[in-house]
């Protein structure tokens, strides 16, 4: 059987939330200047730790606070193991704006299957991963499992395209809506 | 920590050191031609946040400078703030020139509105938001005029916009997009501009525009931009704009774009991938052992 972690709280709290940001903070350096540069990873590191914060939000806002079953650094680092998928893919995408002039890279874009069905897979691997976290951490049922990731999904992503997208998507959502 | 994950933290720190040596400005002396000053523009850049960029206008500023980009200007969707921040952190530390903007991202169409200081509201019309643009000294451009967009700009609008881009990823992205922006490009004598529409995939300044002004400041790019005085280069090496200017130039400005990355870069692509994945793999398990919770001490 595995040890408990010996981590003290706040590094098991943001060890893997860190790791999310540094990913993407590479990924933004690599993608805009074909290099790993001080100047744009530490920087966008910073920026895009957004993007863990809405996660940690999400999770926060279903977690069972009154019977929690381990604590929430625990519950941070456990849930953020399901992060990797994305992160990978993430290597993957920077990795080819990175080595591939970027007008093939935009050719390449006019097709969305090299894209989305990676993402797409991705996506559902890394819900059934939070979905078996909701099962076996808190020990929610299926139907409530189900509900607590649609809930950590909507504030995360519904937060993380407000602040990336900002008034454009704003002006397509009144657009789609009349208001 | 295992030794794994040492040998992908020294690759990271070995691709951060490499990559931090080989990030430097390329600066060029100033190109006069005609009696004009030659400035190398990217009049399409978004930042981070809101706007669907991924960098500050601060570090916008100092990519530009690293791109060899005289100026740019930063448009945020249906905000002007980035832009003012940039020129605030431009200034601040000497240049590159940073026009304050706007891309108005209306359901009709996409326009750039550069030098401007106020919000214009995606509401408006075509027309109405040129309108706007010209009342607050600034410049119209439309972004990306692909056929799905031509319906917004009617003969009102055409008759008073200003420049549109002819050169954009769009051209790359889509067999249709260097036809129908050329075709845009036509209906009406307007300024040719290439721009990156900078979102942070590619490097700024990968489509830009050659802008033939008096010097180096904001308000003469704009008298240049309503002079039509600009320069572009497609993907196949035609020129576009100013025919005299072309002649002028005869190929003095395509010299003048970034070098090809050399082996530090190429170094620390690669290190830096090759640490993040191993960084990823090692240790940091995907998938937990369904008894965690009975491990861990309530």
């Amino acid at each position: 059987m595995a040890q408990p972690p010996s981590h003290p709280d706040a590094w098991l709290a943001i060890r893997r939330p860190l790791l999310v940001a540094v990913v993407l903070g590479c990924a933004v350096s690599l993608m805009t200047s074909g290099r790993l540069s001080l100047r744009l990873a530490a920087p966008a590191t910073l920026y895009w730790t957004f993007v863990p914060l809405l996660e940690i939000a999400g999770l926060a806002a279903v977690w069972p606070w009154k019977r929690s079953p381990v604590s929430f650094a625990r519950a941070i680092d456990l849930f953020f193991a399901s992060n990797t998928p994305w992160s990978l893919w993430f290597c993957a995408f920077a990795g080819v704006w990175a080595f591939f002039p970027p007008a093939r890279v935009y050719a390449w874009t006019s097709s969305p299957w090299p894209w989305y069905p990676p993402a797409l897979a991705i996506g559902l691997w890394s819900a059934c991963l939070d979905f078996r976290f909701f099962r076996d951490i808190p020990g929610r049922t299926p139907a409530r499992a189900c509900r607590d990731l649609a809930v950590q999904r909507f504030i995360a992503w519904t937060g993380g395209v407000a602040w990336f997208m900002g008034p454009a998507a704003w002006q397509v959502f009144a657009s789609r809506f009349g208001l | 920590m295992n030794s794994a994950r040492l040998v992908s933290a020294g690759l990271l720190l070995a691709a951060l050191a490499a990559g931090t040596l080989a990030d430097r400005p390329q600066s060029r002396p100033p190109l006069w031609i005609g009696g004009y000053r030659v400035l190398a523009a990217d009049f399409h850049v978004h930042s981070y946040p809101l706007s669907a960029g991924t960098l500050a206008p601060w570090d916008l500023v100092l990519e530009a400078r690293r791109q060899s980009l005289d100026a740019i200007s930063i448009t945020g969707h249906n905000q002007v703030e980035a832009g003012l921040w940039g020129r605030w952190f431009a200034r601040l530390v000497g240049g590159p020139t940073v026009i304050p903007g706007e891309e108005i991202h209306a359901p009709g169409y996409h326009m750039i509105a550069a030098g401007i200081h106020s919000t214009i509201s995606w509401r408006n019309t075509a027309a109405q938001s040129i309108a706007e643009i010209h009342a607050q000294g600034g410049v119209a451009i439309a972004a990306h005029p692909v056929r799905g967009f031509w319906a917004a700009f009617d003969p009102q609008a055409m008759a008073s916009l200003d420049a549109s881009e002819i050169m954009q990823p769009v051209v790359y992205s889509f067999k249709y997009g260097a036809r129908e922006l050329r075709e845009f490009y036509q209906r009406a004598p307007l300024a040719a501009i290439g721009s990156s529409d900078y979102h942070g995939m590619g490097p700024l300044g990968l489509c830009r525009t050659y802008v033939f002004a008096r010097d180096s400041s904001e308000q003469s790019i704009l008298e240049a931009i309503r002079g039509r005085r600009t320069v572009v280069y497609d993907g196949d090496g035609s020129a576009w704009g100013d025919s005299q200017l072309i002649q002028l130039a005869s190929g003095r400005l395509r010299g003048r774009e970034p070098q090809p990355s050399g082996s530090l870069d190429l170094f620390s692509r690669a290190a830096g991938l090759l640490g993040l994945i191993g960084f990823l793999m090692a240790g940091n398990r995907v998938v937990y052992s369904a008894k965690e919770k009975e491990i861990v001490p309530k």
